[in-house]
């Protein structure tokens, strides 16, 4: 039990020196591209070069992402201080942003979609003329 | 005092939700929607602000940041997948990015929605942190920024697995893109629990949508 209590806050640790790595880098470099993407960038570059091993943080990564929706609900909360507009104009916005968003999930789920079976097919093919 | 009940209050609500939504799965039961209304209820109705609810706030989402660097694991594990449909996935995040931005402008003006609300509208698919920074960069309200992002991400994670079934769009890479896409982390948060590459996907395709939004942007603005 205290072996892994140990283990774990390690691992959290090191994500969150990761973390502020890719701030700080972001930072430096007057980057457009914010701290946490460069840091989901180093992580993957540290453990594709085998620096870092997957059984080295998977313990606090798992833990993490699978309570990644609790992080947001602090911020959402937020939300309570915008009563004032959505009262005066909250169905138009609902009504754009609902519909926009289907408009972009159908968009890019069905493009990506097609597009992975178009290729698919295309190898098949090729395969069936060079028999 | 009050930040010590504030996050009892959170935590105790997520935990409560959790259970719910594994009793009764449903768009209403999304964890981030209900617990959100549910505490800011509790919020309202013990008298205590969003001001004196902030540094409570300040110490849950710390882990946010790691949260989403832990993105790199299920991604780095599914990487193959990457290098495999990397031409789809670059076509379907574009063409996802363009349409919902577009169709989000079109159908503002012709609700005769004002410049400032059209302005925060370009950004809403964008991840909260990125947002910001890009909200700031054009000029936009923060506040309206961060309000049209977070529902934006309740919409994904709530209907967005079902719309996606009922248009018969069921390959795993494609439905996390789509999501990841569209509805940022919290949408990523519900997609890491419908299978790992679905969650590996979303968030990839959350970062390098970020990236591409704030490229488009600028070129965007101009046509409003």
């Amino acid at each position: 039990m205290m072996k892994s209590v140990w283990k774990f806050s390690i691992q959290m640790l090191f994500l969150i020196v990761v973390y502020q790595v890719g701030n700080w880098t972001a930072r430096f470099f007057h980057l457009q591209i914010p701290g946490n993407v460069i840091g989901i960038v180093l992580l993957f570059v540290l453990l594709w070069l085998g620096v870092i091993k997957l059984e080295q943080i998977e313990l606090a990564s798992g833990w993490l992402l699978k309570h990644l929706g609790f992080f947001f609900i602090p911020i959402s909360v937020g939300l309570m201080t915008l009563g004032d507009i959505f009262v005066a104009k909250g169905l138009p916005f609902l009504f754009v942003l609902i519909i926009s968003a289907f408009i972009g999930l159908l968009f890019a789920g069905k493009v990506t979609q097609t597009v992975i079976m178009k290729n698919a097919k295309e190898k098949v093919n090729f395969h069936d003329h060079a028999i | 005092m009050i930040t010590l009940y504030s996050i009892l209050i959170t935590v105790s609500v997520y935990l409560f939700v959790q259970f719910l939504a594994k009793k009764y799965s449903s768009p209403l039961t999304s964890p981030v929607f209900l617990s959100t209304i549910i505490i800011i209820a509790l919020l309202v109705v013990s008298n205590i602000s969003f001001d004196e609810y902030k540094p409570a706030k300040t110490i849950m989402t710390y882990l946010l940041g790691p949260a989403t660097v832990a993105l790199a694991v299920p991604i780095y594990k599914n990487r193959k997948l990457f290098t495999k449909y990397f031409s789809a996935a670059f076509i379907g995040l574009s063409i996802g990015i363009v349409t919902t931005i577009t169709s989000a402008i079109v159908l503002a003006k012709l609700l005769k929605l004002s410049n400032m609300f059209i302005l925060a509208l370009t950004v809403k698919s964008v991840t909260v942190p990125v947002a910001t920074e890009i909200g700031r960069f054009i000029d936009g309200n923060l506040s309206l920024i961060a309000a049209f992002v977070i529902i934006t991400g309740m919409i994904g994670a709530m209907f967005g697995a079902k719309l996606l079934s009922l248009f018969k769009i069921h390959h795993p890479f494609a439905r996390g893109l789509a999501i990841g896409t569209i509805a940022h982390g919290i949408g990523t948060a519900e997609a890491v629990k419908e299978g790992e590459v679905q969650g590996a996907v979303a968030g990839a395709a959350m970062g390098i949508a970020a990236v591409l939004t704030s490229i488009i942007i600028p070129y965007i603005i101009e046509l409003i």
